[in-house]
């Protein structure tokens, strides 16, 4: 049993070898290149060569569009990515157990092949699985992914590929170490520890202080609850327009907002908040009655005015809402 | 003459008797406000949480505990007997999470159900024999009036003005934020988890203004209580260190905060870990290591404050410092280490989906698919809260004026939950008691300096000016960290014109709010999601009934062990209106399970038939709004059952596959194969075209036409539709009986001829002898 098994090995071995040195077939020729240089550059002929019927190796193809003037961004944003996944396929599966070829082919080099295909938009995958061998699919169609959900990950890629390809290894993604990065991180860190150490004497009145901490304590309270986080997540616009060539401020419907119509609102929940806060503490410590009497009419009149705008907006959002207050 | 009468009421000690029987009268009826807004219309609601408490009180607490909800969910109504029974033999069959089952004692929070169960037992004994289902129904009041009362407590601790607990505990009473989720009826963890949370914070507070054990035992104790009835006691695991921790960075450690955290800390964590489902997270998961962490830098804190008295050398202090900057880093970094290597859970879902807001939308659409995990769009604030969304701003402001140790509370609650509840909207229930007591704060203060009858004195302002301002001067120098706008004396209101205007205002506003509140809540809040109102053209109110007309409907036509399949949502309503077992509810937490139902609705008939036989299905029930306009239906939810499905089977659901080529989500002529073949949209627009004539369907909801061709069903029949369509009631068929599949089935019943023999006959030739 031992010794069948060491025998298929040294057997199959022999016969890889023996495949290596003949390099006959195509996939062997392009895995060899691959070593060398990953993801492979392709051409219309050498991905015709790659992609014809029948072949025993499954091909993934980068349809994409570098140059400056199509100004595709996506696809120059992807290619960082796709040159990592490219090398650590290569580095992880030297060889070639994994039968798949990985190649791109740039609309500059390739138009012929675009046109074949009538492709309107790049960057797109191809993943061409094999037709003959054991893991063989009758059809031999590739299958398409889009890059609807924006730029993707390296990862992202090979979870999606490892789903169609066949059993085999799958090398993952090794980012190199980012050295430029950590000795950023690292200085930055230093130098903000030495600076905060030399500063500290003069930072510390400025960190007690009530009046900056109340300050960020309301904005952070104001912010929120004018709805900047739902902004946040669905990715409102901040204004837009009302069919009429003007601009429409509030946007129509209860759980809708603009991103403008948010800080209108936090403005004013703050003027009502300062106006009450001046009434409550400001206007009882004024020693001089006329113009405290000034103040209580402004402020007062201010918080007036405030609310019913507030009201008024808020019957624009909900149609039903009966209550209001007088100028508004 | 009057005044003279009253005179001896309202000074010394009678005084202050009077004063306190006028409060306590003042919250009672706050209380019975805050019960009586809520009764405007009665449904119970989640039938789970009071089928549950049914089965606790037939049956007992420690058979509750091991209650595996897999046999008849309970004995019927009308045996409702005291007498605690064994369970009788019955077949054993599952009700819930059918083929799973649920093992009920240890996937819920039984805080609420034992709550009811225990006021049940009390007024039995106390021979008043009332049905457990009212209890049910107005617990939610109950406890909103104790909510009301807790705030109360909890607001007079932040200040010395005694009106404003009492608006606080108005404001809680009848805010419209909390109504939504205390109605009578809705019988649900809320219900008294917001008492538990504002009562747990007045307890803390008060243990650590007096950094007495017996407090900070008590909080420890409401801890658990509040741990045993809703998820959210995580905000309090979180909240209460934060809080200690700001504190000791302040420079405000004391010997009362050790106390109160240690006693918390150490009592609560034994407590929360008594509720089987909660378990052993309070060691093993990140959302409750903050609280470890701030308890081991207290023992730190506290141990240098120890050192310090004993040891002057300044050097040595300084070392100790040092020292213990050292151990926080290391035991940061084997927290670290621990989180990494997997011995203590990462952060659960829902608390990543709060922090990194994108992280739900990609990793799990289970949770963003949720309606109350959704962003907060300011209107929904302002609805919820009304002119308190902008007291609140002021009220924490004024909470800068003393800053003591309950004041930055308050602060950093104010500022934690309303980042909450802008990323969520079931998290505006955590927000409200602080806007409440903010809000009190601020409108108290205001009217403490307007409501005063005597007018200061004016001073000669010529004649001792550079003396005023000197002593203002001095004073600002006294009290150097105070605020701004506070740094002179308080002299008062000089002119009576004043004073009536501001007055008037503020009560004018404070009428709006409680015109708001009764609006809100006799509109918006009122209505229970099963019944549906409506207004006709002549503005009379129409009910729509559907709901309860199609659960009705498969009470008294379907088997009793008939298996419903229908989107999460509803199951709960299912299991306890109609009675039936369902295959996933409200609760369910299997996301598989989940995803198997998405993966049956979003699929080919071929494909949907198989899952449905596996899993026993007999109905399938969805709910369809086109006809009336109603958007909360299944279409309109369709796509998270893609996307939860697709989370599990990538290659056989694709989400780009529902929607055009444009990218658009379409339901008439332009829809995609895939969503015209998927058994979802079958169901719901399954013999639609017959009620309008011919090429005229139209589908209200997404306001577009329908093909002229309505979808063909052959695996299921149409069992039952409601009146408005609202709800749609599928059989699925069995086997066929000379084992022809459904499709070929169907085509014959329609005396359509096999294609097969089409095909071969070919054309037909003109026969020429």
């Amino acid at each position: 049993m031992k010794l069948s098994g060491v025998l298929s090995l040294t057997l199959l071995s022999s016969l890889c070898l023996g495949a290596k040195r003949s390099s006959g077939g195509t996939f062997e020729n392009y895995h060899a290149k691959s070593q060398s240089y990953a993801p492979l550059r392709l051409d219309d002929a050498s991905y015709d060569e790659l992609t014809a019927t029948p072949r025993n190796h499954s091909v993934l193809v980068l349809l994409t569009a570098l140059e400056a003037r199509f100004g595709c961004q996506l696809c120059r944003d992807f290619q960082p990515e796709w040159d990592l996944l490219g090398r650590s396929w290569a580095k992880g599966d030297r060889h070639g157990d994994s039968r798949v070829l990985l190649g791109t082919l740039d609309f500059a080099d390739g138009k012929g092949t675009f046109q074949k295909l009538m492709l309107q938009t790049a960057p797109i995958f191809l993943l061409f699985p094999p037709t003959s061998g054991r893991n063989a699919k009758p059809d031999g169609q590739p299958i398409r992914y889009d890059f609807t959900a924006g730029p993707q990950s390296a990862e992202q890629v090979v979870g999606w590929m490892s789903r169609y390809l066949p059993d085999g290894p799958k090398p993952a993604v090794q980012r190199p170490l980012n050295y430029v990065r950590i000795i950023t991180v690292t200085t930055t860190l230093l130098g903000v520890l030495s600076f905060l150490s030399v500063a500290y004497p003069y930072i510390l009145p400025v960190i007690q202080n009530r009046n900056l901490w109340a300050g960020i304590s309301l904005i952070t309270i104001l912010l929120f609850t004018s709805g900047h986080m739902f902004n946040h997540i669905r990715k409102v616009p901040y204004v837009a327009g009302n069919g009429q060539g003007g601009i429409s401020y509030f946007a129509g419907g209860f759980s809708n907002q603009f991103g403008m119509e948010t800080q209108i609102v936090a403005a004013m929940y703050g003027t009502l908040s300062f106006a009450t806060i001046a009434l409550a503490l400001r206007v009882p410590r004024m020693s001089d009655p006329k113009r405290q009497q000034l103040a209580v009419f402004i402020w007062g009149g201010v918080m007036f005015g405030m609310y019913s705008f507030l009201l008024s907006v808020f019957r624009i959002k909900n149609g039903g809402y009966p209550f209001h207050l007088p100028p508004f | 003459m009057a005044v003279e009468v009253l005179e001896p009421f309202l000074k010394g000690d009678t005084g202050r008797n009077t004063r306190g029987l006028l409060r306590l009268i003042i919250l009672c009826t706050i209380a019975a406000a805050a019960v009586a807004s809520r009764l405007f219309s009665v449904i119970l609601d989640p039938w789970f949480n009071f089928r549950a408490t049914k089965y606790l009180v037939q049956n007992g607490f420690y058979s509750f505990w091991d209650w595996f909800d897999d046999r008849e969910a309970s004995h019927p109504v009308a045996q409702l007997v005291y007498e605690p029974r064994k369970p009788a033999e019955e077949p054993k069959r599952t009700r819930t999470w059918h083929p799973l089952g649920r093992v009920t004692g240890g996937t819920l929070y039984p805080g609420l159900m034992v709550t009811s169960g225990i006021i049940y037992h009390v007024l039995r004994f106390l021979s008043m024999p009332v049905d457990i289902r009212n209890i049910c129904v107005l617990l939610a009041p109950g406890f909103s009036g104790l909510t009301a009362f807790a705030s109360y407590l909890i607001t007079s601790e932040m200040t010395t003005s005694p009106s404003a607990g009492l608006l606080a505990a108005i404001f809680m009473g009848i805010t419209p934020g909390y109504i939504s989720r205390s109605v009578a009826g809705s019988y649900d963890n809320e219900a008294i988890a917001i008492f538990l949370l504002v009562f747990t914070f007045f307890l803390w507070i008060k243990s650590v203004k007096n950094g007495s054990a017996m407090w900070g035992a008590l909080t420890a104790l409401f801890y658990g209580y509040m741990v045993s009835a809703w998820g959210g006691y995580v905000f309090i695991t979180n909240l209460l260190p934060l809080h200690t921790f700001v504190l000791i960075c302040m420079g405000r450690y004391s010997p009362r905060l050790y106390v109160s955290y240690s006693t918390w800390f150490a009592l609560g964590t034994l407590a929360s870990m008594q509720v089987p489902f909660v378990g052993f997270l309070p060691i093993r998961s990140s959302d409750h290591m903050s609280a470890l962490g701030v308890f081991g830098l207290l023992q730190l804190v506290a141990f240098v404050e120890f050192i310090r008295q004993q040891v002057p050398n300044k050097q040595f202090q300084t070392l100790l410092r040092g020292l213990i900057f050292v151990v926080f880093v290391v035991s940061m970094g084997v927290l670290v280490l621990l989180t990494v290597s997997g011995v203590i859970a990462p952060w659960s879902g829902r608390f990543y989906s709060l922090w990194d807001t994108g992280y739900a939308k990609i990793h799990i659409p289970i949770i963003a698919s949720v309606s109350e995990h959704q962003p907060t769009a300011w209107p929904a604030f302002f609805f919820d809260l009304n002119l308190m969304i902008w007291l609140f701003p002021a009220g924490v402001y004024m909470c800068f004026q003393q800053l003591k140790d309950e004041h930055v509370f308050v602060v950093i609650y104010a500022v934690l939950a309303s980042y909450f509840a802008g990323v969520m909207v079931r998290l505006m229930l955590t927000l409200t008691p602080v806007v409440c007591i903010a809000a009190a704060l601020a409108i108290s203060s205001i009217l403490d300096t307007y409501l005063v009858a005597e007018n200061p004195i004016p001073k000669e302002t010529q004649a001792n000016g550079q003396a005023t301002s000197d002593s203002i001067k001095s004073a600002a120098d006294v009290i150097k960290d105070s605020l701004r706008s506070t740094r002179n004396p308080v002299l008062g209101i000089y002119s009576y014109v004043s004073k009536a205007s501001v007055v008037g205002a503020v009560t004018t506003y404070l009428l709006l709010f409680v015109l708001h509140c009764t609006w809100v809540t006799s509109n918006a809040y009122s209505s229970p999601s099963v019944v549906l109102a409506s207004k006709l053209p002549d503005g009379s109110q129409h009910i729509i009934d559907d709901y309860r007309e199609a659960y009705y409907w498969l009470r008294q036509n379907t088997p009793d062990k008939a298996k419903i399949m229908s989107w999460w949502d509803y199951g709960y309503q299912i299991g306890g209106m109609a009675d039936r077992p369902t295959l996933v509810d409200n609760n369910t937490w299997n996301n598989t399970h989940i995803a198997t139902v998405g993966k049956a609705m979003s699929s080919r008939e071929e494909v949907s038939y198989p899952i449905l036989r596996q899993h026993d299905v007999d109905y399938v029930l969805v709910v369809f709004g086109g006809l009336l306009g109603y958007s909360g239906d299944d279409i309109n939810k369709f796509l998270w059952m893609v996307r939860i499905s697709e989370g599990i089977w990538p290659d056989e659901i694709n989400e780009r596959n529902y929607f055009t080529a444009r990218g658009e989500y379409r339901v008439d002529d332009e829809a995609t194969p895939t969503m015209r073949n998927s058994l979802m949209y079958k169901m719901s627009y399954y013999n639609y075209n017959a009620l309008f004539p011919a090429g005229q369907a139209q589908d209200r909801v997404r306001g577009s036409k329908l093909p002229a061709e309505g979808p063909q069903l052959s695996t299921l029949e149409e069992a039952f539709t409601s009146e408005n369509w609202i709800i749609r009631i599928y059989k699925v068929k069995d086997l066929d009986n000379v084992g022809r599949d459904h499709g070929s089935a169907v085509a014959f019943d329609k005396g359509n001829k096999k294609k097969k023999t089409a095909k071969r006959r070919g054309a037909r030739v003109l026969r020429v002898e």
